[in-house]
């Protein structure tokens, strides 16, 4: 416990405060190009045509990448957990978001890099796009992605589920049921350092690249994975991220950036602008949470029924392992011994959305913290009292099946009940993580104990 | 055209209609200005011309020909930080780091034209245009309102931590 309530100095901090900590947009290598990208205007289209020689032939330009320089162009960012790939580094045959890459460029001047993209020849035939998740299961809705409008790769589901004791006994003994649908919307997650990326060709024949990742070495294994070639070509200078919050996860501009610097020879920057930021940029999701409890007039839950719809935007990228973060958090910090989860990862024409600050559980935390309050008026209880009871104790078991050893829910609501002020009574107070017995071990729960005790999880 | 940048006199080539921001970056190399926005939103270009502060993604190079412009290489280095770098640093006021150039720059020319110490609405008024998206504000708020108080003028003695150093003890544990 060296560092735990001390006070301890930044590494980075008089770097910090004497503007010496050079960030990626602050390495300075000569004859560095400039990369700009043509992005789609339309949020759903057919590329009919693509013609770059225009581009190709402007004063200034020393590359420029489609598809067809790619060596391996659709990649998936959880293909090593057996994800199938459905997302191309640079658009092929269609569009299927507002901003998505189709070309780039890499020139000598910001000024030469636009007047490329412009030079560019390209047709499309539009598309109906579909924005709304909750349309995306009807009949009619137009079919935005080749897999449907479902990610469909749930083992043998198509939506991530969880299932855990008698979910209809539990409803049949419930004495209220109550309902709720909660919607948190999309969110930029807008570091003030807008995504960016310097690549450089070392004499070595190795690619050496400054990336503003907040995943290095994931980041180096999506460059490898698309440029076909072993991690030991990739020298990856990362660390210094002017902020992230999620939004650095997904590999923006390292590969592109790595194809251009190979094809050019030369080194290449790409620094988006704050417009691309927020146009083209991942985004946390939007999510549609329904909740059903089955609570006794006595304030236990004895169930908890669950529909989630999670927009992945476009492509599926990290939107199945959030779907199952949430999935495992969507009992909240609460014993719930009954449990059916349905989740959906669900395609629309929006850019596709990715982590942002507890990825899959913020979204889930928020519909079970607000509906507990629902709850608690619903049934005449103090909300301290109903998540105090509820709250998760030594030999609980979770949605997900893992006995708790360490639950932390009664010390820290006790903790933040003081810190906002709150007098409870004390005999709330006096309430430990300790393994439930008595009054705190109601019948529903005591089925799940001696499951735990046989060993069980 | 001419720029005094933090008291060296420089010949500048730039167009004359070329952000102050890339002059200093991309020209001169002087990198601690950061393109946060470009559209004078966040705050982050933010250098002291002729000790004013502005926004040097807005500023033209022609409307500051022959000033004096101030960055915050400028203000202090690693073994002469100014009054408000001590406390930024001491008050763990810098997260990403992303913001802090503008932020200090903004703080020293508040606090120097006030000439008092600073109440906490003061300082959140006068640092408004300048985004921390880590929101760090509480610690930033910290930090200034210390310096307009001519607290932290140094670089308080913090234990390092080093591998195999005798422990720093914690707060409030057993000695």
């Amino acid at each position: 416990m060296k560092a735990v309530g001390a006070r301890l100095p930044r590494y980075d901090g008089i770097g910090h405060v004497t503007g010496r900590t050079q960030y990626v947009d602050d390495v300075r290598v000569g004859k560095t190009l400039w990369v700009k990208a043509l992005r789609s205007p339309h949020h759903r289209a057919r590329i009919v045509s693509l013609d770059v020689s225009k581009a190709e032939a402007v004063k200034g330009v020393h590359a420029v990448i489609t598809h067809a320089d790619v060596p391996k162009n659709v990649y998936g960012h959880l293909e090593g957990l057996g994800v199938p790939a459905d997302e191309p580094l640079l658009a092929e045959d269609d569009v299927r978001y507002k901003g998505q890459p189709i070309v780039a460029v890499a020139a000598e001047s910001e000024a030469a890099a636009y007047a490329a993209i412009e030079a560019i020849a390209v047709e499309f035939e539009e598309l109906e796009p579909l924005f709304d998740m909750r349309k995306a299961l009807d009949a009619e809705a137009p079919q935005i992605h080749q897999w449907g409008n479902v990610y469909p790769h749930y083992g043998p589901y198509n939506h991530r589920r969880v299932r855990k004791g008698d979910i209809d006994r539990a409803f049949d003994k419930a004495d209220v049921v109550v309902q709720g649908v909660y919607r948190p919307q999309a969110i930029e997650q807008m570091p003030l350092e807008t995504q960016v990326c310097l690549a450089v060709p070392e004499a070595s024949g190795r690619l050496t690249i400054y990336s503003c990742t907040q995943a290095m070495y994931f980041s180096m294994g999506v460059v490898a994975a698309h440029l076909q070639v072993p991690l030991n070509k990739l020298k990856f200078v990362g660390g210094t991220v002017g902020g992230g919050f999620g939004g650095k996860v997904d590999t923006a501009t390292d590969t592109i950036c790595a194809l251009l610097a190979l094809k050019s020879r030369r080194p290449v920057k790409w620094r988006w602008t704050r417009e691309e930021e927020m146009l083209a940029s991942s985004t946390r999701a939007p999510w549609h949470i329904e909740l059903q409890d089955a609570v006794t007039k006595d304030g236990w839950i004895l169930g908890r029924r669950t529909l989630t719809l999670h927009d992945a935007g476009a492509y599926a990228r990290f939107s199945p392992y959030g779907v199952t973060k949430h999935a495992f958090h969507h009992s909240g910090a609460y014993t719930i011994p009954n449990l059916r989860f349905d989740g959906f990862v669900v395609f629309t024409n929006r850019v596709p959305t990715t982590a942002m600050r507890g990825f899959g559980v913020t979204s889930v935390s928020f519909a079970v913290e607000t509906h507990l309050n629902r709850v608690a008026e619903a049934i005449g209880i103090d909300p301290w009292e109903l998540r105090l009871k509820n709250a998760n104790r030594i030999g609980d078991t979770s949605g997900n099946g893992v006995v708790l050893k360490d639950p932390s829910t009664v010390p820290v609501t006790l903790a933040a009940a003081e810190r906002v002020g709150v007098e409870l009574p004390g005999s709330y107070r006096a309430m430990t993580s300790d393994p439930r017995t008595g009054e705190l071990l109601p019948e529903h729960l005591v089925a799940q104990q001696k499951l735990n005790g046989e060993g069980a999880s | 055209m001419k720029l005094i940048v933090n008291g060296i006199e420089q010949d500048v080539a730039s167009p004359p209609l070329t952000p102050l921001l890339h002059v200093l970056r991309d020209e001169l190399d002087i990198t601690s200005p950061k393109a946060g926005c470009q559209q004078g939103g966040c705050g982050t270009c933010t250098v002291l011309v002729d000790g004013e502060p502005r926004r040097s993604c807005l500023t033209a190079l022609a409307a500051v020909d022959g000033a004096e412009i101030t960055t915050l290489e400028g203000l202090g280095g690693p073994d002469s930080l100014s009054p408000v770098q001590a406390a930024f640093y001491n008050h763990y006021a810098a997260q990403c780091g992303f913001c802090t150039p503008g932020m200090i720059l903004a703080a020293s020319h508040l606090i120097e034209s006030h000439g008092r110490p600073l109440e906490r609405d003061e300082v959140l008024e006068g640092l408004s245009g300048h985004y921390c998206r880590c929101t760090g504000y509480v610690k930033i708020v910290d930090a200034v309102l210390a310096a307009s108080r001519g607290e932290a003028t140094e670089i308080e003695d913090l234990p390092v931590a080093v591998p195999g150093e005798p422990e720093v003890q914690p707060k409030g544990s057993p000695a």
